[in-house]
């Protein structure tokens, strides 16, 4: 009898990771503007194989993606590389837990926990990695005061570097981190019986 | 018409250079250097000598000057909005007036430095990737990396994942672009109403995307397991990379030229 499931191996495995790489790379092009918030937080849905990976094969399987994406991306940047940087300490942060709550409980609800869990941490490590690394790094190239100027003209609330993470940063990728989850909750099971097991 | 032709990855153009020629991780680690030491600038004039840097290495990559500004292009909009915020924002003397804004001194000089940085930021990062194969940058990484390995970091997967990855770009973007022009005709529309309904909207074409990517992947792991490919190990090359005394002496005289520009910044400029 055939498989309708392949067999895994690493080479496999490696082979998809590369391949869902590649899509993400690919999505991370296609990129909107969201009302609301200052143009400089752009959602695209590059996080989405990489939370695919993750359910299938595990929260390396994600990371690899992220990580493959943004050196993909980093080899025609615009920003000498800390975008990216972001990009992949943000997406890890949001991969990982996805990842192993949903190994432990392969069900419905452990995937949901498992990304509501990786929202929160998503959040929590893009109000840290900004805060401490980010916004002073670009604030080399931007003075943060006009960052926090720009961004005040659209969210009132924001007048110094914690309101802008508290309400600019930190609900951006809130909603970014749930909008992916949204996508992935309802794409997983329609195409995950063509992976590899 | 296609919609997604636009992306380029990789901007690699091929010349016969003493630059082209270098090893791989000697660039890297080069531009590594380079990008440090502009983040460390502080005088607008000190970019005179890195724009002589960089026309004396497009010169000896005999590359088109125009080739390596065109590079910038994705920037330049960035750039232009950083200086002009910088122009008009800025506290200090006076020089023109405009009544609603005042455009200062201070204004104009941080909007010269902070324009040029960001500018020589690009150029130079992407004078590596306009010198450098993509395929020699994937390699250069997996060597770089190869001291981790001990730690458990796949370097050469990561490579290889990188190589697979790139390859791959070109042909899910045609496919991405067929699904886009199909569902369009079926009267799908990717640009209308709010951000959920747009992502929603994404879904038809992510999963024969999806369908695609599986077949392909199927296709070439069993390509590359008959061959008898095993990961990294024992793994020969076609073309190894050697690093040559020509490849110290760039790195060395990367740093050497960061270093004493930094020294000559500190002591006559700030």
């Amino acid at each position: 009898m055939m498989e309708a499931v392949s067999r895994c191996n690493n080479t496999r495995r490696m082979v998809w990771t590369a391949l869902l790489s590649s899509v993400a790379a690919v999505l991370m092009y296609i990129d909107m503007a969201i009302p609301i918030f200052p143009n400089f937080l752009k959602m695209d849905l590059s996080d989405l194989p990489a939370l695919i990976a993750a359910f299938a094969w595990g929260p390396a399987a994600g990371v690899l993606v992220e990580l493959v994406k943004n050196l993909l991306h980093a080899f025609t940047t615009s920003t000498a590389g800390i975008g990216e940087a972001a990009n992949f300490l943000i997406g890890s942060a949001l991969v990982v837990p996805a990842g192993m709550i949903y190994r432990q409980f392969r069900i419905k609800k452990g995937a949901l926990a498992g990304l509501v869990a990786g929202i929160l941490i998503m959040g929590l490590t893009a109000a840290l990695a900004n805060y401490f690394l980010l916004l002073p790094f670009y604030s080399r190239l931007i003075p943060l005061e006009k960052i926090i100027d720009l961004s005040s003209r659209i969210l009132p609330a924001v007048h110094d570097k914690f309101t802008l993470v508290l309400y600019a940063i930190v609900p951006f990728n809130l909603l970014k981190g749930t909008l992916v989850s949204l996508m992935t909750l309802w794409l997983y099971k329609r195409i995950s019986s063509l992976f590899c097991r | 018409m296609k919609f997604l032709n636009h992306l380029t990855f990789g901007q690699y153009i091929p010349a016969e250079s003493p630059v082209h020629t270098l090893d791989p991780r000697a660039k890297i680690l080069s531009v590594l250097v380079l990008l440090t030491g502009i983040f460390l600038v502080r005088h607008p004039l000190a970019f005179i000598p890195w724009g002589l840097l960089l026309a004396g290495l497009t010169a000896l990559s005999r590359l088109p000057f125009s080739m390596v500004l065109r590079s910038a292009k994705p920037v330049l909009i960035l750039v232009i909005f950083t200086s002009l915020i910088h122009i008009f924002f800025t506290d200090g003397r006076p020089l023109i007036d405009l009544r609603i804004v005042v455009v200062t001194r201070e204004g104009v000089t941080m909007a010269v430095y902070m324009g040029l940085r960001l500018l020589f930021l690009v150029l130079f990062a992407s004078f590596l990737t306009l010198t450098t194969k993509p395929m020699e940058l994937s390699d250069g990484l997996e060597r770089l990396f190869s001291p981790l390995v001990p730690l458990g970091f796949p370097a050469h997967e990561l490579a290889m994942m990188m190589t697979i990855a790139l390859r791959f770009i070109p042909t899910l973007l045609d496919e991405t672009d067929r699904i886009l022009k199909a569902q369009l005709a079926r009267g799908a529309s990717f640009d209308r109403g709010g951000i959920w309904k747009r992502l929603k909207a994404f879904l038809p074409v992510l999963i024969p995307l999806f369908v695609i990517v599986f077949a392909r992947a199927e296709d070439l792991a069993t390509a590359m397991e008959s061959r008898n490919y095993r990961g990294g190990e024992g793994r020969t090359r076609m073309n190894p990379l050697r690093w040559t005394g020509a490849d110290t002496a760039a790195l060395g005289g990367i740093l050497l030229f960061v270093a004493l520009l930094f020294l000559a910044d500190r002591r006559f400029l700030s």
